[in-house]
């Protein structure tokens, strides 16, 4: 089984760099894991269609993210793709696309792809402000965003 | 008064809104709102090392940075009296190939198709027309493929700089990309077939065109400013015919020409303006389009792209084929206070850049003129002519259609939110 480990964001704006720092941070901390032959692993910034690219090559994937939603900054979420469906920019510009909308775009366009376990880890921001680091309470939580990812990881291998 | 209200507009780069006020039978008012926040990208990269510059007007947009650190390479190189040797001067033209095959193929399709088959999004045609959708994302990934292959990534390339490139792209990472060439050139011939077949609204308008002119190429890079009034201009000499002023309810600046006129920049009016020195398969698609030039009707600039779209799918793959490097990728500066004008043809039109350099090439002042600004303008005098058919139309339809007569110039609304000056005042 291939499987995707993606993490996705934006460096250079606040909590929106979490997905991608976890999973540097988690292929450092379970490089047994990371380096297996058959699984790849990925930081996108702002990877827009690319994305399908990655996911549709592969039998399954695993998305870490930053999101915003009513919970506390720093709550950590574990969704589905349907689950995820729900998370969509609040923008019509072009601008306002995001993972849940090319996710959606896969689905109409290549319905196998649909039979692809897709697994979304994301982390509640605080901010995200041009040029800031992440938020303290975010930062936080990395080391449980890396046992989520492993976790996911294992729970794949084992099917 | 009926009023017509788009708070947010859809499936544009950027963010803005668009009132219409309608009575009588006429527009009393229009106002395309640009509230995107302005970006100061002239403010800072006043002190910066000119070689920094390409690389930083790049982020100016993610679907046309090739055109920004483009215009920007050519200002300052014209600054210091230099050129670049013919390969690399092929190597950018390649680069707009891709940028103009991405672009293309994403406003064709995703942006302004849904208009033309009556749905509101690119989710909705997907659903309905799931090849069609397919074709545009693959012909896209070939236009990001070749900017990734001679830039280093797909999107904000980095290998351009002053005087050339920092290094010659691997020739066999540039010929790799040669079988999907050749399938996008077959596919962007079928585009401009399905493009002839499209309903668009009815306007015609008495343009006047403004587009880069080069008598051996399809305008891109280089040659005289040209206006279908007749007017032609160095490159050097744009700012004495074309001017940008501040308007109070935008964050973008608004063009017209030195006479207060409205003008049009982009598809149009490099098709209808350099028609002549498409490539044959454009020519041919031009031809078995059966259009009658100048094109006036600003719902087919995407019949003006799909043709574009041919033109540089044939010319990415003879510049591909042909593609040489020798000798060093660029030249070396010798660096010293000057001043310099560059611009090209980005996908949505004529991008302007004027700078000056102090004798250790650190920015003393920076211009950057982008189409939409140019267009801003246009646009809401488009609307102003179509205002009689709007009044006729349901609420809905008269919303869909000036939303499209919008969404059909392609406006990258982010790349437009520019100032040149900003006034603080404290509010006792």
């Amino acid at each position: 089984m291939k499987i995707a480990v993606i993490g996705i964001g934006q460096s250079l704006r606040g909590d929106d760099a979490v997905g991608l720092t976890a999973v540097r941070q988690w292929q450092e901390k379970h490089p047994e894991t990371a380096c297996l032959p058959n699984l790849q692993v990925e930081v996108m910034e702002n990877p827009g269609l690319a994305l399908l690219d990655l996911i549709n090559g592969s039998d399954a994937a695993i998305l870490v993210d930053a999101m915003k939603s009513s919970f506390d900054a720093g709550t950590l979420h574990r969704l589905s793709v349907e689950q995820l469906s729900s998370f969509t920019s609040e923008s019509k510009s072009s601008h306002g696309w995001g993972v849940s909308e090319t996710l959606q775009l896969n689905h109409l366009l290549n319905p196998s792809s649909q039979n692809i376990p897709i697994r979304l880890i994301g982390v509640e921001a605080e901010q995200f402000q041009i040029g800031n680091g992440l938020s303290d309470i975010v930062d936080r939580v990395i080391p449980l965003v890396c046992e989520a990812i492993q976790d996911e990881v294992e729970a794949l291998l084992l099917n | 008064m009926k009023t017509i209200e788009v708070p947010a507009l859809a499936r544009v780069e950027g963010e803005g809104g668009l009132y219409i006020g309608l009575q009588d039978g006429k527009a009393v008012e229009i106002r395309l709102d640009i509230y995107e926040p302005p970006r100061f990208f002239e403010g800072f990269l006043l002190n910066r090392f000119l070689q920094e510059v390409p690389d930083i007007t790049a982020r100016i947009c993610g679907i046309c940075p090739v055109a920004y650190q483009m215009s920007s390479a050519f200002a300052l190189e014209n600054a210091l009296g230099i050129k670049v040797n013919p390969q690399a001067r092929a190597l950018r033209r390649l680069m707009y190939c891709g940028e103009y095959i991405e672009s293309h193929a994403l406003h064709i399709y995703m942006l302004q198709a849904p208009d033309l088959f009556g749905k509101e999004s690119a989710f909705e045609l997907a659903a309905i027309a799931p090849d069609v959708v397919k074709n545009a994302l693959r012909l896209k990934k070939i236009g990001n493929e070749i900017l990734k292959a001679i830039g280093g990534r797909s999107v904000h390339p980095v290998n351009v700089c002053v005087g050339g490139f920092y290094s010659w792209p691997d020739a066999r990472s540039l010929n790799d990309l040669l079988t999907e060439l050749e399938w996008g050139l077959q596919a962007s011939i079928d585009c401009a077939k399905w493009a002839m077949t499209l309903p668009y609204p009815e306007l015609e308008i008495n343009y006047e065109f403004v587009a880069l002119h080069h008598p051996d190429e399809y305008g891109v890079i280089e040659g005289e400013i040209w206006s279908s009034k007749g007017l032609k201009l160095a490159i050097s000499e744009y700012e004495t015919g074309y001017i940008e002023e501040h308007v109070s309810r935008s964050n973008a600046l608004h063009g017209h020409t030195i006479d207060g006129n409205t003008y049009l920049v982009g598809p149009l009016a490099r098709l209808n303006l350099n028609h002549e020195q498409l490539l044959p398969n454009a020519q041919k698609a031009l031809k078995d389009s059966k259009l009658k030039l100048p094109l006036i009707n600003p719902y087919k600039s995407l019949i003006a792209r799909a043709i574009e779209l041919v033109q540089f799918f044939e010319e990415a793959i003879q510049l591909v084929t042909d593609y040489k490097p020798e000798g060093p990728a660029h030249v070396e500066l010798n660096l010293k206070a000057g001043e310099g004008a560059g611009a090209t043809e980005a996908p949505r039109g004529l991008l302007y850049h004027r700078y000056k350099i102090d004798d250790r090439g650190l920015i003393q002042f920076a211009k950057i003129t982008p189409p939409t600004a140019q267009n801003l303008p246009r646009i809401e005098a488009d609307l102003m002519a179509m205002a009689p058919k709007l009044v006729k139309m349901s609420e809905d339809d008269a919303t869909r259609t000036a939303e499209h007569l919008v969404r059909a110039y392609d406006p990258c609304i982010s790349c437009a939110t520019h100032f040149l000056k900003l006034n603080v005042e404290e509010v006792r």
